[in-house]
């Protein structure tokens, strides 16, 4: 491409040193011949004009609000065939944005803090078999958040091609039950989980950088005064003596943050059907407006808040009359009136 | 004027017409020409004339004070205005079900709640509101009162579903945004009586400001507040502070804040759109 990109300089340069010189000097035309550009790639607007770019934008966004508005579904042509929900099978998950904490009060009065998480244009992008997964289990690849297709390589905008949805910020991977899959293209919404389940939340946590061990870890320190000099943040001793070595493990400072973490058995407290927001307790790893992988608890004990969920996703058409809001039976809602004890 | 008396004569004429029509078809006529004919005969029990309603037509609508309350401003961060939209929806259903009225910090208020600890189940408690915190659902005031000499302070959550009733005894405002400084103050700044009767107050107009400023106990104070960073505007520092103490604090101003353009929040559009925003939903259902 480099080569490809010198050559074309090379082509063109005489032409319009000559309508600039007249023809008069040939030396700028071997100079300019000598200017090298870095293109590794091509990209898309190499060869459009200001205007183009501007109208294949438009285009190109319009024809993605029209697809994810059109809610492709496999019910509409031939479906996949559908299962009952067995004891065991694992669904697939969401992925969604986080977008702020606020309060919420139970039908006792007490407070807790729940994160605020919206499911912005999820949709199923590809389905693997157990063979071409891992030959374990199933997959669903899940991709949330539309994103501008240009810059993008080709390989990724072939699968969301064949999927017929946008390109998606991020594609996580969901293993699944093999009566669990999804046509790629289904559209997944918040109703897909119920308040009172429990969630696992994986994400990204808020990168620190390198930090020492009082941050990282929480360590004491030293005292800043009374003697001590030069250690006043520092780990300490890092084991005894006889084993005459560190052990693995051992808390040291370190890179803190930027890498993914997962909060488990996360409490749904409500669901907002309209807009596509889950109300989950307590906080979630990242920062706000990250995108998270949402799925059913692993934890064996929260499971069983899981009895008979929308299986194997929630389809809009099939239960369309859903209140716009589903609340948690112990959560206080606000067009009750106010709290009285007996 | 006399062809007004003449179509009166007409109508007069007319109602003695239909009040001989009465005696052959009773059904057809009119209630109030009914009970006209019937009040020679049974005299029907008094009945008090309806209270007149004064309305004041110098105070139309439009002159009502416009009040949003400081909760319903979004922090400026990169969040999704839609979470503080749906925010403000639950603000406004929880509104629906219990007034939350018009205060500021200054005024003097009267919170009922649910105590699962207090004898009745119920608590009131009053005192003067010295600070209002928190955005939207997690919004927050703090009352201050002073009992058995002991000085008291709650911090109320505004929309916890435990908040019974929400009373504004005096509205008014004082010189400064926050009266954290009474804790620092002689006790009678913010000694309240529990038993105080409302003070009316209008709805139009300004909100009367309390230009008390108070006197100190004598130092150390819970925080240096005669530094430039609190501003405080309601405290008399020529009592407690000799003017090379004051001169002193000036050392940690930092002038150049007011000039520093990124820190400039323009609320006043994005106020006028929720609040014809909260309006609206308001009128709904």
């Amino acid at each position: 491409m480099a080569a490809w990109a010198s050559r074309l300089l090379l082509l063109r340069a005489p032409c319009w040193a000559a309508l600039r010189t007249g023809g008069a000097s040939e030396s700028p035309v071997l100079a300019l011949g000598c200017v090298r550009t870095l293109n590794g790639t091509t990209w898309f607007e190499e060869h459009l004009t200001e205007d183009n770019q501007k109208y294949m934008k438009k285009s190109i966004s319009e024809e993605y609000r029209r697809q994810t508005a059109e809610k492709l579904n496999p019910l509409k042509d031939e479906p996949w065939p559908r299962h009952e929900w067995t004891e065991g099978s694992r669904r697939v998950g969401l992925v969604a944005v986080k977008l702020g904490m606020v309060p919420v009060w139970t039908k006792s009065g007490e407070r807790h803090v729940v994160t605020m998480i919206q499911v912005q244009d999820c949709h199923v992008v590809k389905c693997l078999s157990k063979e071409e997964f891992d030959g374990h289990t199933a997959a669903l690849l899940v991709g949330g958040k539309n994103v501008s297709p240009f810059h993008r390589s080709e390989e990724t905008m072939e699968m969301f091609r064949i999927a017929g949805v946008p390109p998606k910020q991020k594609v996580t991977t969901f293993k699944v039950s093999d009566n669990a899959l999804i046509k790629p293209g289904t559209p997944l919404y918040a109703a897909h989980f119920r308040p009172g389940q429990y969630v696992d939340i994986t994400a990204k946590t808020i990168g620190k950088g390198f930090q020492g061990v009082m941050k990282r870890y929480g360590f004491k320190g030293q005292p800043a005064s009374h003697g001590s000099t030069k250690t006043h943040r520092r780990p300490g001793g890092s084991g005894p003596g006889d084993p005459a070595k560190v052990f693995k493990g051992k808390k040291m400072p370190g890179q803190m943050g930027n890498y993914f973490d997962t909060a488990h058995g996360l409490k749904v407290w409500r669901v907002n059907t309209k807009a596509n927001v889950l109300y989950v307790h307590g906080s979630v790893p990242g920062h706000r407006n990250c995108l998270l992988k949402v799925r059913d608890t692993i934890l064996p004990r929260r499971s069983a808040s899981l009895l008979h969920p929308p299986f194997p996703t929630f389809f809009s058409e099939e239960e369309g009359d859903l209140a716009e809001d589903l609340y948690d039976q112990d959560m206080f809602v606000h067009t009750e009136p106010s709290l009285t004890l007996d | 004027m006399a062809a007004c008396m003449k179509r009166l004569d007409r109508a007069m004429l007319s109602i003695r017409l239909l009040r001989n029509i009465q005696l052959h078809n009773e059904r057809s006529l009119s209630t109030s020409l009914h009970r006209l004919a019937l009040d020679g005969e049974q005299p029907s029990k008094f009945t008090p004339p309806v209270k007149p309603v004064i309305i004041d037509k110098t105070q139309s609508v439009a002159s009502l004070r416009k009040f949003l309350s400081p909760e319903f401003v979004p922090p400026r961060q990169r969040t999704n205005p839609a979470k503080f939209s749906m925010e403000r929806r639950d603000m406004v259903r929880r509104r629906k079900v219990l007034h939350i009225p018009e205060f500021y910090v200054g005024s003097i208020l009267a919170v009922t709640m649910t105590d699962p600890h207090s004898a009745g189940k119920n608590n009131r408690f009053v005192g003067i509101c010295i600070q209002r915190g928190g955005r939207g659902l997690g919004a927050t005031f703090v009352l201050r009162n002073i009992i058995d000499n002991q000085g008291v302070e709650i911090c109320y959550e505004m929309y916890s579903p435990r908040v019974q009733q929400i009373e504004v005894l005096k509205l008014e405002k004082r010189l400064d945004d926050n009266l954290m400084y009474l804790r620092d103050a002689l006790p009678e700044y913010c000694t309240v009586d529990p038993d105080m009767k409302p003070h009316p107050f209008s709805t139009t107009g300004e909100v009367p400001v309390n230009k008390i400023k108070v006197k100190m106990l004598p130092k150390p104070w819970s925080k240096r507040w005669e530094r430039p960073k609190f501003d405080v505007k309601g405290i008399r520092f020529d009592l407690c502070l000799s003017p090379e103490q004051m001169e002193h604090a000036q050392k940690w101003a930092q002038p150049w804040l007011e000039y520093d353009m990124l820190k400039e929040y323009d609320t006043s559009k994005l106020e006028e759109d929720i609040y014809t925003e909260i309006q609206q939903e308001a009128a709904t259902k």
